[in-house]
C-alpha cells in the first residue's frame, strides 16, 4: 500500500467528522515516521551510508527512517553510562547531599490514626520552643493536587481529614534535627476518630464518611475512585468453548524499594524565587503542583532534580513533602532540608496496588483464543495518584500480544485508610499480566498442547491492531518465544523433570512511551523537546528535561547526538537537572524516555549535522549530499582525501551567528480509537518479551529457589546493549522480589507491620538466579534507530514464568501472589489431604502427552512466521486486525461484518447481575444519577 | 534516624567494667551493654527502651579469646566462621547469622544476649506510637501486649539468635560477671521465659564468655536454619542437633527463633529413648514431639502455623544430617 499505513479499515473518506475533529483509527495514517515537524519517513537509499561507518549493519527489519543518520560512532555498542563515575566514586549528589548555608531541618508530623478529622491543632508550644523557625499546617495551603489533573486529592498537609497513618499533619523547621523532633512533640491536636475500611472489597460499598468526596460525580457512597468496563470483540463465541481456565489472584501490594530515601531541599532566593531541590522522576508535575500550591507562577520556581537514587515509579508524584519543604522555607527564610525515615517512605508508599484479580478465559475447537475475562477490583490505598490510569491498565494491557475473539474487562480502584498506591515499574499490567500468562498454560494443559507452540500459534503479528485499538509496529514476539525456547532447552525439560524441579513460561506486553500527555493536547505541544548547542570549542551541549533515574537517559541522549554528530560520547555533554535551563520533559515514566526524548534529540542533533554539511558545501564545493560527517570530519563521498575537520566546518558555521543552537521535538502520531478509555495504553510502540523461569521447589518447607532465567526483551534496537541487559537482570531481580518475598504487610488492625528492609524481604544476592538476557532487536519504524523500551516490560514475564515453573515441579497452582514458603507449604498441604499420599516427597509430577491440537498449532505457527517476516519487513504493507484469525475481512469494519460484534466502555442492565468482583462498582450509581449533588 | 544522646563509658577492665555499672547502679541510673553494636543501636536509632549511659565492652583486654573450649564474649561473629579451631558446629551457625558485614561487627556475647523481637516492638517510633504503644517499650503508658491482647504480664517477643541452640547441645556453660562477683551456669538455665526479661543476667552483670567441655569436642552436630532469604534474615525457625556419633543416648536436641528463649529439649529425647533407638522412625517420632511441644506467636514474618510445622522438618533434617 503506497499511501502507508491503515490504522483501521473503513472511512478512507470520511476523515474528519462534521465537527472537524478526527476520527481516530478510521483514517489512513502516513508511513510511520519520527513525528516532530517530518513526520513522513523520506526514501530508502540503502547504499547511502558507507559501509565503512556502519552503514550496512545488519538490519533484523529492514530499512529505518534514522538510518541515514547512522556513523557508526556509539549506537549500539556497549559502554557504561556517562554518570557513572560520578555514582562510584561517591560523588553524584542525591537529594540529601544538598547542603545550603544556613539550611534548617524539617519534620514532619505524621497521623497516628488510620482515619479522623483533625478538630484543631494547637501550635503555640510548637512555635515557644527555642529554635523553631516555622511551623505550617494543612491551613497554610489549601490547595488541591495530585499527579493527575482529573483527580487531584492531595493537600500540602491534611485540610480536614488524615486518610492513613503517617498521613501528614504538620511541619516544623527547626535548627536541628534534635530540635525539630522534640517539636514534633508539642503539637496539640484534637481528634475526632472516624470509621476506617482496610479490606477493598468493603471499599466498594457504601460508607458513613467515604474517604474522599467527589461531589455530583461520587459514586453512591462508596469508596471507589474509577470504575472501568471495556467489552471488545464477538461475545458468543466464549458461550460453547472447547478449554477454559479460571483463576482468582490475591496479590500482595508491593513497594520499589529504591535505595535513597526521599529527600528534599527547598530555598527560596534573594530574588524571591524558589529553589526546590529533589531526587524526582517527573520533575515537571512537581513544578506544576507547586505553583498551584503555592500560589506563584512556575517562572518564579526553579526545579532541580538531584541525582535519583530509584525510583521505579516510586518519586513520580508531586509530593506533599516537597509543598513542606517550600512552605517551610518561605515561612522561615532560611533553606530547609527534609529527608525521610524509611518507614516514612513506606507511608508516601506509591507502591503496586495489592489486587483481587479474576481472570476467564476460552479456546474454540482451533485453540484459538476466544475469549478474555478480566475483573480487577484494586486497592487504592489513601489517595488517587496515578491509580486513574491503572485502572485501565489492568485489563486494556493484557489486549496483546495475543489475538482475541473477544475480551472483557471490569475494573474497580477502591480507596482504603492505607498509604496510597500508585505507579510502578510496569505499571498496571504486572498483575493481570501474571494472572493472564497462567490461565494460558492452564488451558494449554486441559488442551494437552505446549504452552509456547499455543502462543506462537495466536500471536498478533508486526503492524497490526489490538482488539481494543491499539497500533502494533514491530513486533519481535515470535522470536523472544523461539528464542527463550532454545536457550532453555524447553523441549527436553517441560512436564520432564522431576519432582521438585520445573520449568515455566511467561511473556509481557508494554507500552513504550504513554501516547497521550498527561497534561495537554499532544496538538499543542509536543512530547519532549532537546536543545543542542555548539561553540566553538566544538563541545555539544545538550539540554533536556528528562530526568535520569539510574535507567540511563543522560546516556541514551548524549549516544544519539553522538551518533548523528559522528563525535565521541565525551565531547556530548548533557544538561538536564535544572528545568530554568531545561527544556520541557514530561518526565521519566511510561517508559517514554528513551523512544520520545532520544528522538527529540536526534531532530535537533540533525538540524546542527545539516548546518556543518552547508558550511562544508561552501568550503569544499560539494553538495551536502555528497558530503559524509565521520570522525569528527566531513568529506567527500567519493574521495575521502578532500575534507574538512568538524572544527573548520564548525567555525564556518559559526561566522555570522556564533554558537550553533538547534531545537528538535517528538510528538506521537494521531493514533488508537475513540471510545472512553481509549487513550489508556495507547502507545507509539510497545515492547515484548518473553521468559523461560526454571525453579527447585523444596516439597517439605515450601521454599522456591529460582536457578534459571532465560530472558529475550525486543527493545526494537539495543542503542547500548549492556543498559539493557542491565535492566533485564534488574527486572527480573524486582520481579522475583514480587512473586517469591516482598510483601507491604497489613496486620490484624491495618497498620502497615513490615515499613523497613529488614522485613519487607527484596531478595539478595543468594537468592538471585542465572538470567540470560537475549536482546531482540525488531527495529521500530518510529523508535530512536528502532530503539523501544526496555525499563519496565522486562519485569513482566518473570511473575507468571516463575508461578508456571513451580506449577510444574510440583503439579500445584498458586494464585496468592507472594509465593512465600508458607503459601507454598499450605498449597501442598491442601493437595496431600485430597490425595492419597502422606509424604510431599511422593507427589505426582505433571506430565503432559500430545493431543492432535498439538499439531494444528506447530502449522499454524508455521504459517504465521511466514506471515510475520513479510510484515515485519514490511513486504507486506496490508491491514491486519485482532479479528483476522477468527476469518474476518481486514478491509472492513468489524461491526459490519459480525452482528455481535461490540465496542462497549459500559455494562447492559442484564449484564450487571453476571459482573465480578469489581464489576459490582456497576451496581451503584453515580451521585448527579440519583438524585444528589447536581 | 537520630541517635538519641547517651553517656559512652569505656572500660579497659572487667573490673573497671563492674566497677563503673555498680557505680552507676549506685546512682539509679539505668544503662546498657554494648558490644558490637548490631543490635542495640538499630534499636536505640529507632529509640527502642534507650538509656542514658552505654558501657562498651570493646576496650577490655582478652575478652575476644577463641579456642574449642573457650570463647570470649567480644569473639566477633566472623572469626567464629573461619576455621580458627572451633567446634565446627558453631561454625555452621555462626556463619548462617545475618550478613557477612553485620557479622564483622557481631559479638557472640551480643548473640546470645540479643534482643527478643517482635512485629509489633522493633519499629520506629512514630510507628509504635500509632499502636499505642506496647507492652515491651510501652513509654510508660502501661501499654497491652499487642501480639496477644488483654494481657499485660508476659512479654511474647520471639529470641531470635542462632548460635545458641548449637551451644546448648554442646552442653555449653556461660560465665557471667558483675559487681557482685562471677557465676558460672549451663547455658540452657541462662534463659528465661519472658521477652522483657530474656535471661537470668542481673542488672550489672554481663556475660563474660562461653565455656565448652572436653566433652564437646566429641560431638558431631547440624545446625537447620529457616528464613526467607540467605541473607540478613534472623532465623524463622531453627534446630541444632548433635550427638557422639554411634550412640543416640547422647542426642540432644535445641530450638530457637520459635518463642521467648531458645530451648533444649531433653524430654522428648528422653521418651523416644525409652521406646528404643530406631533410626528414621525415631527421628520422625522426635520431630513430631519436638513440633507438638513448640507454641510460636504470630510476631515474626512467617506465620506461626507455618514455623511449627516446620519445626517437624527442620529436626528431622538436623537429626538425619547427624546420623549421615
Amino acid at each position: 500500500m503506497s499511501g502507508g499505513y491503515r490504522q483501521q479499515p473503513g472511512g478512507a473518506g470520511g476523515t474528519t467528522r462534521k465537527d472537524g475533529k478526527r476520527v481516530a483509527g478510521k483514517q489512513a495514517f502516513p508511513p510511520p515516521g519520527s513525528g516532530g515537524s517530518k513526520p513522513k519517513m523520506g526514501p530508502r537509499d540503502l547504499d547511502y551510508i558507507p559501509e565503512s561507518v556502519g552503514g550496512k549493519e545488519p538490519q533484523p527489519a529492514g530499512s529505518h527512517i534514522h538510518d541515514r543518520a547512522r556513523t557508526g560512532t556509539s549506537v549500539g555498542k556497549e559502554m557504561p553510562l556517562v554518570d557513572s563515575n560520578a555514582k562510584v566514586t561517591g560523588q553524584a549528589w542525591y537529594g540529601d547531599d544538598v547542603r545550603l548555608p544556613n539550611e534548617v531541618i524539617g519534620k514532619i508530623l505524621r497521623s497516628p490514626h488510620h482515619y479522623a478529622r483533625i478538630k484543631s491543632i494547637d501550635t503555640s508550644r510548637v512555635e515557644a520552643l527555642p529554635g523553631v523557625l516555622a511551623v505550617a499546617t494543612g491551613a497554610d495551603s489549601p490547595h488541591r493536587f495530585g499527579v493527575l489533573p482529573v483527580t487531584k486529592d492531595e493537600h500540602a498537609m491534611a485540610v480536614e481529614k488524615v486518610r492513613h497513618v503517617g498521613d501528614l499533619v504538620a511541619c516544623v523547621a527547626a535548627i536541628d534535627e534534635s530540635t525539630a523532633l522534640e517539636a514534633l512533640n508539642l503539637f496539640d491536636v484534637e481528634w475526632e476518630i472516624l470509621e476506617p475500611v482496610f479490606d477493598p472489597k468493603k471499599g466498594l460499598e457504601d460508607a458513613d464518611e467515604p474517604i474522599h468526596w467527589r461531589g455530583k460525580y461520587h459514586l453512591s457512597k462508596t469508596n471507589v475512585q474509577k470504575r472501568v468496563f471495556q467489552e471488545f470483540g464477538d461475545r458468543s463465541l466464549v458461550e460453547k468453548p472447547h478449554a477454559e481456565s479460571h483463576g482468582k489472584w490475591k496479590m500482595s501490594g508491593v513497594h520499589h524499594g529504591f535505595t535513597e530515601p526521599h529527600a528534599v531541599v527547598a530555598h527560596w532566593d534573594p530574588n524571591g524565587r524558589l529553589q526546590l531541590y529533589t531526587p524526582q522522576q517527573v520533575p515537571h508535575y512537581t513544578h506544576r503542583a507547586l505553583s498551584t500550591v503555592l500560589d506563584v507562577p512556575m517562572h518564579q520556581i526553579n526545579v532541580i532534580r538531584t541525582f535519583v537514587g530509584g525510583g521505579f515509579g516510586g518519586k513520580s508524584d508531586p509530593f506533599p513533602h516537597e509543598m513542606c519543604a517550600a512552605i517551610l522555607s518561605r515561612k522561615s527564610g532560611r533553606p530547609v532540608r527534609i529527608t525521610f525515615d524509611r518507614e516514612e517512605v513506606y507511608w508516601i508508599n506509591r507502591g503496586r496496588h495489592p489486587s483481587h484479580i479474576e481472570v476467564k478465559m476460552t479456546a474454540d475447537e482451533d485453540a484459538r483464543i476466544s475469549g478474555f475475562d478480566i475483573d480487577a477490583l484494586i486497592d487504592g490505598g489513601g489517595f488517587a495518584s496515578f491509580g486513574h490510569v491503572t485502572s485501565y491498565y489492568n485489563g486494556v494491557l493484557a489486549t496483546a500480544p495475543y489475538e482475541l475473539g473477544s475480551f472483557h474487562y471490569t475494573g474497580a480502584r477502591v480507596w482504603t485508610n492505607k498509604p496510597a498506591s500508585g505507579a510502578m515499574r510496569g505499571h498496571g499490567a504486572v498483575n493481570t499480566r501474571c494472572a493472564v500468562e497462567v490461565g494460558l498454560d492452564e488451558m494449554a494443559e486441559t488442551m494437552q498442547v505446549d504452552p509456547i507452540d499455543l502462543r506462537l500459534a495466536n500471536l498478533l503479528p508486526p503492524h497490526s491492531r489490538t482488539i481494543s485499538g491499539f497500533r502494533i509496529t514491530s513486533n519481535g514476539m515470535r522470536e523472544a518465544l523461539e528464542k527463550v525456547r532454545e536457550g532453555s532447552n524447553w523441549d527436553q525439560k517441560f512436564r520432564q523433570l522431576p519432582l521438585g524441579k520445573g520449568i515455566g513460561i511467561g511473556c509481557g506486553f508494554f507500552i513504550s512511551g504513554s501516547g497521550l500527555p498527561i497534561h495537554w493536547d499532544p496538538n499543542r505541544f509536543p512530547h519532549a523537546t532537546v536543545h543542542i548547542q555548539v561553540d566553538m570549542d566544538g563541545g555539544v551541549t545538550v539540554h533536556t528535561g528528562a530526568a535520569d533515574i539510574g535507567q540511563g537517559s543522560t546516556t541514551a541522549v548524549a549516544q544519539v547526538v553522538s551518533e548523528v554528530l559522528a563525535l565521541p560520547v565525551e565531547m556530548i555533554h548533557v544538561r538536564s537537572h535544572e528545568s530554568d535551563t531545561s527544556p520541557v520533559d514530561l518526565g521519566s515514566y511510561s517508559s517514554r524516555v528513551t523512544f520520545m526524548n532520544a528522538n527529540a534529540a536526534i531532530r535537533a542533533a540533525l538540524e546542527i549535522r545539516e548546518r556543518l554539511l552547508n558550511a562544508a558545501w561552501d568550503i569544499l564545493g560539494y553538495h551536502p549530499d555528497n558530503l559524509v560527517l565521520n570522525d569528527r570530519r566531513i568529506y567527500y563521498k567519493h574521495d575521502p582525501a578532500i575534507g574538512v575537520s568538524y572544527l573548520k566546518a564548525l567555525h564556518k558555521a559559526q561566522e555570522d551567528k556564533g554558537a550553533l543552537i538547534s531545537s528538535g521535538a517528538y510528538r506521537s502520531p494521531p493514533m488508537g480509537g475513540v471510545h472512553k478509555g481509549a487513550a489508556a495504553g495507547l502507545a507509539p510502540a510497545y515492547s515484548f518479551s518473553s521468559y523461560v523461569a526454571e525453579v527447585d521447589v523444596d516439597v517439605e518447607t515450601g521454599m522456591i529457589k529460582c536457578t534459571n532465567v532465560w530472558a529475550a526483551h525486543d527493545c526494537g534496537k539495543a542503542l547500548n546493549p549492556l543498559a539493557v541487559k542491565g535492566q533485564i537482570i534488574g527486572s527480573c531481580h524486582m520481579g522475583l522480589g514480587q512473586v517469591l518475598s516482598e510483601k507491604m504487610v497489613y496486620g490484624r488492625t491495618g497498620h502497615l507491620q513490615n515499613p523497613n528492609l529488614l522485613e519487607y524481604k527484596i531478595p539478595s544476592v543468594y537468592e538471585m538466579p542465572h538470567v540470560e538476557p537475549i536482546i531482540i532487536e525488531s527495529c521500530d519504524p518510529e523508535g530512536p534507530f528502532g530503539a523501544k523500551e526496555a525499563g519496565e516490560g522486562p519485569l513482566l514475564p518473570i511473575l507468571p514464568a516463575v508461578v508456571n515453573a513451580v506449577y510444574d515441579a510440583i503439579g500445584i497452582r498458586l494464585r496468592d501472589l507472594p509465593l512465600t514458603p508458607d503459601v507454598v507449604f499450605k498449597g501442598i498441604e491442601k493437595t496431600l489431604k485430597r490425595s492419597d499420599y502422606d509424604d510431599p516427597n511422593d507427589l505426582p509430577s505433571p506430565r503432559l502427552k500430545h493431543s492432535p491440537l498439538q499439531a494444528t498449532l506447530v502449522a499454524r505457527a508455521q504459517e504465521h512466521k511466514i506471515r510475520d517476516k513479510a510484515r515485519q519487513r514490511t513486504e507486506d504493507t496490508s491491514p491486519y486486525v485482532n479479528g483476522v484469525l477468527f476469518g474476518f475481512d481486514p478491509n472492513l469494519p468489524l461491526e459490519d461484518q459480525v452482528e455481535g460484534w461490540r465496542t462497549a466502555t459500559e455494562p447492559d442492565p442484564e449484564q450487571l447481575a453476571k459482573l465480578g468482583l469489581a464489576g459490582r462498582a456497576w451496581l451503584k450509581k453515580e451521585q448527579r444519577q440519583m438524585g444528589g449533588e447536581q | 534516624m537520630l541517635m538519641p544522646p547517651f553517656t559512652l563509658h569505656n572500660p579497659t577492665t572487667v573490673e573497671e567494667a563492674c566497677e563503673i555499672a555498680g557505680m552507676l547502679l549506685e546512682k539509679g541510673e539505668d544503662f546498657d551493654w554494648v558490644a558490637g553494636g548490631t543490635d542495640l543501636l538499630p534499636n536505640y536509632k529507632w529509640h527502642i527502651n534507650p538509656k542514658p549511659h552505654v558501657i562498651s565492652l570493646a576496650r577490655i583486654d582478652g575478652t575476644d579469646t577463641l579456642s574449642l573450649h573457650e570463647i570470649g564474649c567480644m569473639a566477633r561473629l566472623v572469626d567464629l566462621t573461619a576455621e580458627n579451631g572451633i567446634h565446627p558446629l558453631i561454625v555452621e551457625a555462626a556463619s548462617k547469622v545475618a550478613s557477612s558485614l553485620i557479622r564483622r561487627n557481631a559479638t557472640i556475647g551480643g548473640n546470645l544476649c540479643l534482643d527478643t523481637r517482635c512485629f509489633w516492638y522493633n519499629q520506629g517510633e512514630d510507628w509504635r506510637r500509632s499502636i499505642d504503644w506496647c507492652h515491651k517499650a510501652d513509654c510508660g503508658t502501661g501499654a497491652d501486649c499487642r501480639v496477644i491482647p488483654n494481657q499485660n504480664t508476659l512479654c511474647v517477643a520471639t529470641y531470635q539468635g542462632d548460635i545458641a541452640p548449637t551451644l546448648m547441645v554442646l552442653d555449653a556453660e556461660v560465665h557471667l560477671i558483675g559487681p557482685g562477683g562471677l557465676r558460672i551456669l549451663p547455658l540452657s538455665e541462662f534463659y528465661q521465659l519472658d521477652g522483657m526479661t530474656k535471661n537470668v543476667l542481673k542488672k550489672g552483670e554481663f556475660l563474660l564468655k562461653v565455656t565448652l567441655s572436653e566433652e564437646s569436642a566429641k560431638r558431631t552436630g547440624s545446625y537447620q536454619k529457616l528464613r526467607v532469604r540467605d541473607s540478613w534474615d534472623f532465623p524463622e525457625a531453627g534446630v541444632a542437633a548433635s550427638w557422639i556419633a554411634g550412640d543416640a543416648s547422647t542426642l540432644q536436641i535445641a530450638t530457637t527463633a520459635l518463642e521467648s528463649i531458645p530451648r533444649c529439649h531433653p524430654e522428648e529425647v528422653a521418651a523416644i529413648l525409652e521406646t528404643g533407638w530406631n533410626g528414621m522412625d525415631s527421628v520422625k517420632a522426635l520431630a513430631m514431639s519436638i513440633r507438638k511441644v513448640i507454641k510460636p506467636v504470630n510476631n515474626t514474618s512467617l506465620p506461626p502455623r507455618y514455623r511449627k510445622s516446620m519445626v517437624r522438618v527442620l529436626t528431622k533434617r538436623a537429626v538425619e544430617k547427624i546420623l549421615e
